[in-house]
């Protein structure tokens, strides 16, 4: 493969220097000339604490918000994607109808603020359809074994619905942008793959599941799992619906301490982290099946 | 094998018309019949509708009008019908169209598998024969990409003759490959011809019609222009179009 050599310029040299100035500048007036005091002893036990009673170190608010920030986003991103694989495979189907349910999806979805779709979410899905369907009530029915493990995989009994109305507004709302992957992902293939599967007397189902679905599939593997990044980022959202997630819990230190900066600044950290160790992650994957291409 | 017994009409063509969408009539009132265990070219210039008159014989097209019967079987709109067709009629395309995505026996396998619902067993063994007939054993477990275009053409040639269709068809079977992968291509095409096998080529390979075709058909516009053994067109072009566009390939 052919590869550029790396080059430093001397305009590279000029802006790190600016850059670095920039930085020293703001880091001198944040630290001597701001009035606020700084207090970073504070922040590990909202991480970590020691359990008195338990003898051991438990995670504190933030952690526990990171927790279901990941528990949130692993789970939308899952139904994210079968909402997005049947939309998106809807949008490809020679039926206009099926079509237009597909294109309507994503339209809707995309032509609203985030930030109003849950609104909408909260109060219609949440505070309506939720407790007509006696989620909360069935958890708290189950022995207590199968609500911890219910707990470690999703949220704990009390808080269920809320983990349930976020996680369903995330997926529908990542849902949409899926699907346009998806259909992109089964647009990408020459007319002639299914003209071969076709001539050979597959049915539509079968040209799908065999020959489509399975290229498609390879093609769309690195934004599909660059969408898991975004549904991470698009998760501190739903904080506005009181889902105990990362920047919930930030937002709760804050109140509770005052020692704002710290706290935003070490949930960017987390979230910085996470997200950066994904995209390698991704960037590792699409390493892999370029390769694989030959 | 000697000379082979023409049998009745297998496919019989009458009076068809194709409109794209933007208005192109890419086949005009077009007829014709073919006997079972025929050879027929079909020849012409670019955009003349060869590739479009193949695409509606196994439904790949829709036509406005006209009827097409294959084997005894009305090609409308029921769908028990146009699989059965699709079932009968192989394709091979000029892009040969593999799936990348599996190996050559797999390829090979994919539609006696699942439109023939037949065991592995049994679709590995037909294969195997397959793939030797047209001379790729040693490639069964390669990716396509791994082939040469010649060898990819030839693993699509028997890839459609995995599903034992009656009828096959050929748009510019040769037209992508470099020149010397053609003949190992036509060889194949020139032994199917001989076994018998129905065959409607869309080529300009005149040494091919000549060899094995019973009839060539020049058409232009959507419209047949001029019919006649392949000897008739290298001898004794009657249309002027014909003389013209002979002159221009030959
Ligand atoms: N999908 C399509 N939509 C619109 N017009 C089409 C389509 N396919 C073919 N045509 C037009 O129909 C006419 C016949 O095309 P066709 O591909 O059948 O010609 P051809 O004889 O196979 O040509 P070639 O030798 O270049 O393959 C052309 O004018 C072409 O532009
Ligand atoms: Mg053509």
């Amino acid at each position: 493969m052919y590869r550029r050599k790396t080059r430093i310029t001397m305009l590279d040299v000029v802006v790190t220097t600016l850059l670095i100035l920039l930085t020293a500048f703001i880091v001198y007036r944040l630290t001597m000339k701001l009035n606020y005091k700084w207090n970073w002893s504070i922040i590990p036990r909202y991480l970590y604490f020691f359990d008195e009673s338990e003898g051991r170190w438990r995670a504190n608010v933030l952690m526990q918000g990171f927790y279901t920030t990941l528990r949130l986003t692993i789970w939308s991103t899952l139904l994210a994607m079968f909402f997005g694989f049947i939309a998106g495979i809807l949008r490809t189907t020679p039926r206009l109808f099926n079509r237009l349910v597909g294109r309507s999806y994503v339209e809707l979805i995309r032509n609203v603020p985030p930030l109003v779709l849950i609104f909408i979410f909260y109060f219609f899905v949440s505070a309506q359809i939720m407790p007509l369907l006696g989620v909360e009530d069935f958890i708290r029915s189950r022995s207590p074994g199968t609500q911890k493990i219910l707990g470690y995989l999703f949220s704990a009994p009390e808080l269920f619905t809320a983990f349930l109305s976020g996680m369903f507004t995330i997926a529908v709302f990542q849902g949409a942008y899926i699907t346009e992957i998806v259909r992109a992902g089964i647009q990408s293939l020459s007319r002639g793959q299914w003209e071969a599967s076709y001539a050979l007397g597959l049915s539509w189902r079968q040209q799908m599941t065999y020959i489509i679905l399975p290229q498609a599939l390879k093609r769309v593997l690195p934004p599909l799992a660059n969408e898991f990044i975004n549904t991470l980022k698009y998760s501190a959202i739903v904080s506005v619906i009181s889902i105990q997630e990362l920047t919930f819990q930030a937002m709760q230190v804050m109140a509770a301490t005052y020692v704002t900066i710290e706290v935003w600044l070490t949930v960017t950290a987390i979230y910085l982290v996470m997200c950066m160790l994904l995209s390698l992650g991704v960037q590792w994957l699409e390493h892999r099946l370029a390769r694989s291409e030959a | 094998m000697p000379f082979k017994a023409k049998g009745d009409y297998i496919i019989v063509v009458e009076h068809i018309n194709k409109t794209f969408a933007n208005g192109v009539k890419a086949v005009v009132d077009f007829t014709t019949k073919i006997h079972r265990g025929e050879v027929v070219v079909i020849i012409g210039p670019s955009g003349s509708g060869k590739s479009t008159f193949l695409r509606c014989l196994n439904g790949l097209e829709d036509i406005d009008n006209g009827s097409i019967i294959i084997d005894d079987i009305p090609l409308n709109d029921n769908e028990k019908n146009r699989l059965e067709i699709r079932k009968e009629v192989g394709m091979v395309f000029q892009q040969f169209n593999l799936f990348p995505h599996m190996i050559v026996l797999d390829n090979v396998n994919l539609a006696q598998r699942r439109v023939r619902n037949k065991s592995k067993a049994e679709a590995n063994a037909m294969s195997m024969d397959l793939l030797k007939k047209v001379g790729i054993t040693d490639k069964a477990s390669n990716y396509p990409s791994q082939l040469s275009g010649g060898q990819q053409q030839r693993v699509a040639i028997a890839r459609a003759l995995a599903m034992m269709p009656k009828v096959m068809l050929f748009d510019e079977a040769t037209s992508a490959l470099d020149p010397e992968m053609i003949g190992e291509v036509l060889d194949v095409m020139k032994d199917l011809a001989r076994e018998g096998m129905t065959m409607i080529c869309v080529t300009h390979e005149m040494g091919f019609a000549r060899e094995v075709s019973d009839r060539v058909i020049f058409m232009e516009d959507g419209k047949i222009v001029e019919v006649g053994t392949a000897e008739h067109f290298f001898t004794a072009p009657t249309e002027d179009r014909t003389k013209l566009f002979l002159s221009q390939i030959l």
